[in-house]
């Protein structure tokens, strides 16, 4: 085989150039090409040199080294390099992938060197449903947690509204109402779509076009007619229970 | 506690009631037959049990209407309560035994006043006794939540307390600023040595902070300020910050790890994903009444209108546990980019 040849990609330059110097220790034939700073210029820089082997930082501006991943699809060695990540690095464990944690020890990279320059011989590359996975995983870490802000109007800026500072949603036809204790606003979601991201523990379905939060729920009674209404805390108006949603005041 | 009294009828309350009741009556009959009052005890029981039940029922009654009667309308509920239930039973009461009407009309004053009167004399002392014996299980009912709640606030504490421990070493942070100390020693260790003291100065001031309950603000400017020199030599032209807090605010007496947590958030949200980096302002004002910190980056923002997984939550707590709902954190857009957070502290 003719020369090797890596391309570098962390957001920090002190790190970039830290694994460039223990690199050229351990494995002195390997041509690096090019050093890149964000996730676009990884790609480019993979385009322009079709690289054997690309060290990809995780966390990088633009795209991350995840994206970079799928987008080059396997057509070159990728080792991954993190400073601390737990569920990164058990998603690499469990799914075998090359990775190396920052501060970069030689041993590891001796290592990591040596299972590279085995793979390289084979022509084993990283399977694209590995990276699905591995994403899957990571994203799900990521992006885990119920529903937190809604943007509103509010005068000539935007807010953001913490949902435990919401009293009650009311539907308003593509829009809902947020009722909070300094007024009303509108967001722009139907109140169907909100009621699947909100925490059922916090927030109860009490009609079709009202959700209230628990916390201000002061009592339940039921109207001359039968119906149960809900009185708020601290508020002089009255939300009204349809049947179908009378089952959460069961337990009351 | 409670100005008024809540007065649930369920079935178990009345049986109790209603059987006390009868034995109070039992009680009132021996008492007055010993007296020499009226005709012997078998009158005196019938008559006993018909006033005594009948009023405590006609209580009840009054209660199934008014849950929760103020102390006004209680009282005006038992003056109405008291003589009708006494006057009904002594009619039932003259039912039972066979005694014609008639009869309990005569006497001077009259039977059936000195029935009303008994009845409503052991009344008022029977209505007293299930009165105070209702306050006693509704004061324990108090305590019991009251103690519920200081224990899962307890709990709650400690919980938080744990997370700031680890929030404000978080390993990705501290890995990372030792990677860019180890490789800044082999080319530019002056810059190595400036960046290891700074992450020094970040976990001495952070790690002693953690058992305090209160410290100023100047105090966690400078763990701020630690933390980004860290985050301005990793960065590089990345990022750039802007600390406005005046002096005569440095000493304000101000809880740790509060604007650290918004700090971390603009660089780790708001800057390291955008490739051009940006700007972060801090600055602290006393306004109308209450201090005023805003931590603005020009960042990438928040997206959409429906937002998850911020992690800010831990800081939202914190001020709910230490002002009580008196403090507010507020989030906006930032103009022309980014998040601005706004938390507003009353005044101690």
């Amino acid at each position: 085989m003719n020369e090797v040849k890596a391309v570098i990609a962390d957001d920090e330059a002190p790190l970039r150039q830290f694994l460039r110097a223990r690199l050229s220790e351990v494995w002195p034939e390997l041509v690096i090409c090019g050093e890149a700073k964000n996730g676009k210029e990884t790609l480019d820089l993979i385009e322009r040199h079709s690289p054997h082997i690309a060290f990809l930082d995780i966390k990088m501006p633009g795209l991350t080294g995840m994206d970079v991943a799928e987008k080059i699809a396997g057509s070159c060695r990728i080792v991954f390099v993190t400073a601390f990540d737990e569920y990164a690095v058990e998603a690499f464990e469990k799914e075998a992938v090359d990775y190396l944690l920052k501060p970069v020890s030689k041993e590891r990279l001796e290592k990591t060197v040596k299972r590279l320059k085995e793979d390289l011989a084979s022509g084993a590359a990283l399977p694209a449903e590995i990276l699905q996975r591995l994403m899957v995983r990571l994203s799900r870490e990521e992006g885990s947690g119920r529903l937190q802000y809604l943007r509103v109007q509010h005068g000539d800026g935007v807010r953001l509204i913490h949902v435990d500072d919401v009293i009650y949603f009311k539907a308003e036809d593509k829009y809902t109402a947020v009722i909070t204790k300094e007024g009303e606003s509108l967001v722009r979601k139907p109140i169907k779509e909100l009621a699947e991201e909100l925490d059922h523990e916090k927030f109860w379905q009490i009609h079709r076009g009202a959700i209230v939060n628990v916390r201000f729920i002061a009592r339940m009674s039921r109207s001359l007619t039968g119906k149960g209404v809900v009185k708020l805390k601290d508020r002089s108006e009255t939300l009204t229970i349809s049947n179908a949603y009378m089952h959460l005041f069961k337990q009351m | 506690m409670k100005p008024t009294m809540e007065f649930r009828l369920d079935k178990k309350r009345v049986v109790t009631t209603l059987a006390l009741t009868a034995a109070f009556n039992t009680v009132i009959a021996l008492f007055l037959t010993h007296l020499g009052f009226g005709r012997g005890l078998g009158i005196n029981f019938i008559f006993s049990q018909s006033i005594g039940l009948c009023m405590c029922a006609f209580i009840l009654a009054g209660h199934y209407f008014v849950k929760r009667p103020s102390i006004a309308l209680h009282a005006l509920l038992l003056l109405i309560a008291m003589p009708a239930g006494a006057a009904a039973g002594a009619f039932v009461g003259a039912q039972i035994a066979g005694i014609p009407v008639s009869e309990i009309l005569r006497g001077r004053p009259a039977y059936f006043i000195q029935m009303l009167f008994i009845g409503i004399l052991f009344g008022t002392m029977i209505t007293y006794f299930f009165f105070s014996r209702a306050r006693l299980s509704q004061t324990e009912a108090l305590l019991r939540e009251e103690q519920i709640n200081r224990l899962t606030l307890e709990k709650h504490t400690l919980e938080t307390r744990l997370r700031l421990l680890q929030a404000q070493i978080e390993p990705h942070f501290l890995f990372n600023t030792l990677s860019n100390v180890l490789s800044l020693l082999e080319s530019d260790p002056a810059r190595g040595k400036a960046m290891l003291e700074d992450l020094t100065r970040y976990l001495r001031s952070s790690l002693s902070r953690t058992r305090d309950r209160m410290t100023t603000l100047g105090q966690e400017m400078d763990l701020v300020r630690a933390y980004l020199d860290i985050c301005e030599v990793r960065m590089e032209e990345r990022l750039h910050y802007t600390i406005e807090v005046p002096d005569k605010l440095r000493d304000m007496p101000f809880p740790p790890m509060l604007v650290q947590p918004l700090v971390e958030n603009a660089v780790k949200h708001g800057l390291e994903s955008k490739i051009e980096g940006g700007e972060i302002l801090i600055k602290a004002e006393a306004q109308d009444g209450c201090y005023r910190l805003v931590v603005a980056d020009t960042g990438s923002g928040l997206q959409g209108d429906a937002i998850s997984g911020i992690g800010l939550a831990n800081v939202r707590e914190r001020l709910v546990a230490l002002y009580e709902g008196k403090a507010r954190l507020i989030l906006e857009d930032n103009n022309p980019s980014g998040l601005k957070v706004t938390m507003e502290i009353p005044h101690e």
